[in-house]
């Protein structure tokens, strides 16, 4: 399928339907952008659902907000922003063909990523045994008991999509330091830790948009 | 096998396409032999055919269920299937000929055919993604033929909650995971077009040299790329809220089911045109071959595809005129489903202007493409009727709607993806079609339709309205003259189909470019050969040149009539 | 504008910033501020996410296609939103029931 390609000393993986390896990257940096947009608007379409929804009771939902665990919720979201810098500093030392340095990092990164994904669903068993999950085991005392069900049912289907990407991140991280170790990247081509960095901060920035309408707006009430 | 020369176009000053000089035996379809070459393959033309073949397919089990239909309106009273089985009929109709024949349909054959060959590219940006949205489709279609084994769904293709979500005891869940899956197909398309008409042109292949084709196949893809998770994260919540009965599009649970509309039509006007604008494309290459002159208006055609596709996202209220939007949100979306029609009617206009005073030759293919110009002119016109606010509380959810969008989806649609298969034919197969055939079957498909779907229009401005089984008398008469309209379309579709498959084998050699067209897939030998070009092509004139042709073919007449 | 070259030391400044703007938001948090908790939170994720994006993600080193890709993805989410709330937001505006 490949052939390898002479580059300044280097062995690159250009693929045949490219002319050059620079074309090759940027084919592939708009194939991954484009494939980002595609995730914005998925996410949108939730965050436009949640909006209308919040609109109508911003009491009943500001509610919902008051059960989140915010010390649990403030380290996540520290540790992402942490894990991507680590995933930043990965990508940078790829493109000055520090691999070792390069493995490191992937390895920091996916440690990260695990523990975030360990605390969210700490997270989880919390609010199952505060009896707030939706549609299996739901009580509110309340007013307004249908509509904190749906903060809940938010914020389980935005934060599950979520750890479904982070779980299909850590997934990407392995193959790339997979690949590191094989020897398939240098300073000349490193195209794919690139894309993997994008995706990975990609869904921390998620996080954060998550963190900021789930976590915080019920802060004030405790 | 015949030596196929090549025809140079190029060679004078300021034309210059650099060509293959000797013959090519080897090419895309006898390269690799056996079933496994044509399962793993990542050559965009084998992948353009494995499409046709499924989308052809599907097509006529989705037609299976309009004549179903139609059949069952022969009478004014139920008499060949249950109102159940008739609600199962439509949906499954709807659903099959939307997701898995009108979005895929040119896009995914023809497109993913002539993309790479009109750019003078290899092949696509990511092969291997190309054969996976096939897999990915294929999935996606079994998932939804599964529901309907089960016994199909009855919300309407619409999904409209709360029924959907709470009251239809049907195979929902299982049809819109089929349908969330395909989505994930025309995605990983759609990043490919885009990603390769961006990086992929041949050097000197600029974007105001483009076919028109590469810019509505360009828009296309973005509104794909930009519509289709919104359906995809609306189908999982409407599953959401049926697996676990929480209230998201329920007003009984606290919910709005007009959100869902809201957000359903966000994605699906834009895909209404996603399924015309490759259609639009189609038109774009066959009118200015068949006419023998530039397209009229180039940088007005290539940016109202432009503006369809940013216009398109800004109207989908239209569709909520009746269910309780705002009267302020309605009147903003009827008048911006006004501006719509301008970029579609300057395509019109355009395509006319191409003819006007050209060398009009009445091939197979023109035919089906002015048959594709008065029919999507009707459907749009009357798209504005629609679009007004006040007549659209009199037909909403009538005949007149059904009529309208099958004007639009079906005669044009429909009649460019026919019109593609025959002028691109000679490309994919090598071979040529029997001409008179092809006329007789494009005269009949445009028969039947209009017998078919034009008193469908009067049904509904009399007040017949979608989706009932039984009706009053009065109606039967012009419900007759549909199902008869339905059964001669019918057999224009059957034609094709028979010799098309006949021309495969015993259809004459074609040649590299049977219709003396300019483009660079008519440079390349017929079929082509894996990579396209043994030499990549050099391009240094604008689309459409036949000016300049028309002197290259004084020069080189007698080698045009060897070919 | 030149952007300044992508050192870690950029890098470094930008994380520790990112986290700043963390601790902002959540003590921001714990003050009533009525209806505009929530759109002050979403104000700092919206700078932090442009943070990431920018050099974490380096887009400010892409080419101008990228930029105009990200852009639209951005503007056309936006028109979802607004476009949908402006349904919602008129709503009752005339004095009959249910418009
Ligand atoms: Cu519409």
């Amino acid at each position: 399928m490949s052939e390898p390609v002479l580059v300044g000393n280097q062995l690159l993986e250009l693929r045949e339907q490219f002319e050059n390896p620079e074309q090759q990257r940027e084919t592939a940096s708009i194939g991954m952008w484009v494939f980002l947009i595609t995730e914005v608007m998925m996410f949108g379409g939730l965050f436009t659902a949640f909006t209308v929804y919040r609109l109508s009771n911003p009491a009943a939902f500001n509610e919902g907000s008051k059960e989140m665990t915010i010390v649990l919720g403030a380290i996540n979201t520290a540790l992402l922003i942490l894990s991507s810098f680590t995933m930043a500093l990965a990508v940078y030392s790829s493109s000055i063909g520090k691999t070792k340095l390069l493995a490191i990092f992937l390895i920091i990164t996916m440690i990260i990523g695990l523990c975030f994904l360990g605390i969210k669903f700490t997270e989880y068993y919390l609010h199952y045994q505060d009896h707030k999950v939706p549609g299996f085991w739901f009580e509110y005392h309340g007013p307004s008991a249908r509509q904190v069900q749906m903060f809940f049912v938010f914020y389980f289907i935005l934060t599950g999509l979520h750890v479904i990407h982070m779980t299909i991140g850590i997934g990407i991280l392995l193959v790339m330091l997979y690949r590191t170790l094989l020897g398939s990247f240098s300073a000349t081509y490193h195209t794919a830790v690139d894309l993997a960095g994008i995706y990975w901060s990609f869904v921390d920035i998620i996080w954060i948009f998550l963190y900021a309408i789930f976590y915080i707006p019920g802060l004030h009430l405790k | 096998m015949q030596l196929q020369d090549q025809v140079h176009i190029g060679g004078s000053a300021d034309m210059t396409i650099e060509t293959i000089a000797e013959p090519v035996r080897k090419n895309y379809l006898n390269d690799k032999q056996g079933i496994l070459s044509w399962l793993l393959t990542t050559d965009h033309k084998r992948i353009g055919l494995l499409y046709t073949f499924s989308i052809t397919v599907l097509f006529f089990i989705g037609g299976f269920f309009a004549l179903m239909m139609r059949l069952e309106l022969l009478s004014p009273r139920n008499w060949l299937v249950s109102t159940e089985t008739y609600n199962k009929l439509f949906t499954m109709h709807g659903i099959i000929m939307v997701w898995f024949f009108l979005i895929p349909s040119i896009p995914n054959t023809i497109g993913n055919f002539v993309i790479p060959l009109m750019i003078g590219a290899k092949d696509l940006a990511f092969p291997k993604l190309n054969l996976a949205s096939w897999y990915v489709f294929m999935l996606g279609a079994g998932v939804t033929i599964y529901a309907l084994f089960r016994g199909g769904v009855d919300t309407g293709w619409t999904f409209y909650t709360p029924f959907s979500t709470g009251y239809s005891t049907t195979y929902v869940i299982a049809a819109a995971m089929g349908i969330f899956i395909s989505g994930f197909s025309t995605i990983m398309t759609s990043v490919n077009f885009i990603a390769t008409i961006h990086r992929m042109r041949a050097p000197g292949l600029t974007w105001f040299r483009l076919p028109i084709f590469i810019w509505s196949m360009y828009a296309n893809s973005v509104v794909l790329v930009l519509n289709t998770p919104v359906l995809a994260i609306t189908l999982v919540m409407v599953a959401v809220e049926r697996v676990f009965q929480v209230g998201i599009f329920d007003p009984a649970l606290g919910g709005d089911p007009v959100l869902f509309q809201h957000m359903f039509w966000f994605y699906s006007h834009p895909a209404v045109y996603t399924m015309v604008l490759p259609g639009m494309a189609v038109i774009s290459e066959i009118v200015p071959v068949f006419s023998r002159k530039p397209i009229f208006g180039y940088t007005a055609v290539a940016f109202s595809s432009v503006g369809i596709a940013v216009i398109g996202f800004l109207v989908w209220g239209h569709h909520m005129f009746v269910a309780g939007e705002s009267v302020y949100s309605a009147m903003a979306f009827s008048l911006l489903s006004y501006f719509v029609a301008v970029p579609s009617a300057i395509k019109v206009f355009n395509w006319t202007a191409t003819m006007y005073k050209g060398s009009v030759s009445w091939d197979t293919p023109m035919l089906y493409a002015i048959g594709f110009i008065g029919l999507f002119t009707i459907g749009g016109m009357t798209g504005l009727f629609l679009a007004a606010l006040g007549l659209d509380v009199h037909v909403h959810d009538t005949y007149f709607v059904i009529a309208h969008f099958h004007y639009i989806m079906v005669g044009g649609t429909v009649m460019a993806f026919l019109g593609a298969f025959h002028y691109w034919w000679p490309k994919i197969s090598g071979k040529l079609y029997p001409e008179g055939l092809g006329k007789l079957g494009a005269m009949i498909v445009f028969l039947g339709f209009n017998l078919t779907f034009f008193p469908q229009f009067v049904l509904g401005y009399l007040g017949m309205p979608r989706r009932y089984a039984a009706y009053p008398e009065e109606f039967q008469m012009l419900h007759i003259i549909s199902t008869a309209g339905a059964t001669i379309l019918g057999v224009g579709y059957i034609l094709p189909l028979c010799y098309l498959i006949w021309s495969w084998k015993y259809g004459k050699p074609a040649g590299p470019n049977p219709w003396r067209a300019t483009g660079l897939e008519w440079q390349t030998s017929s079929p082509p050969p894996t990579h396209n070009f043994k030499k990549t092509p050099v391009v240094n004139v604008r689309a459409y040149d036949y000016e300049a042709m028309k002197e290259q073919l004084g020069l080189r007449e007698r080698e045009f009539e060897n070919v | 504008m030149t952007p300044p070259p992508l050192t870690r030391k950029t890098l470094a400044l930008v994380f520790l910033a990112l986290w700043a703007l963390v601790l902002g938001t959540t003590l921001i948090g714990f003050i009533d501020l009525g209806q505009y908790n929530i759109v002050v939170s979403v104000a700092f994720a919206a700078i932090q996410a442009l943070l990431i994006a920018l050099f974490f993600m380096q887009a400010l080193y892409e080419g101008r296609i990228i930029r105009i890709i990200i852009t639209g993805g951005i503007v056309w989410f936006l028109i979802m939103e607004t476009l949908t709330l402006g349904d919602y937001m008129t709503r009752g505006w005339l004095p009959f029931p249910g418009k």
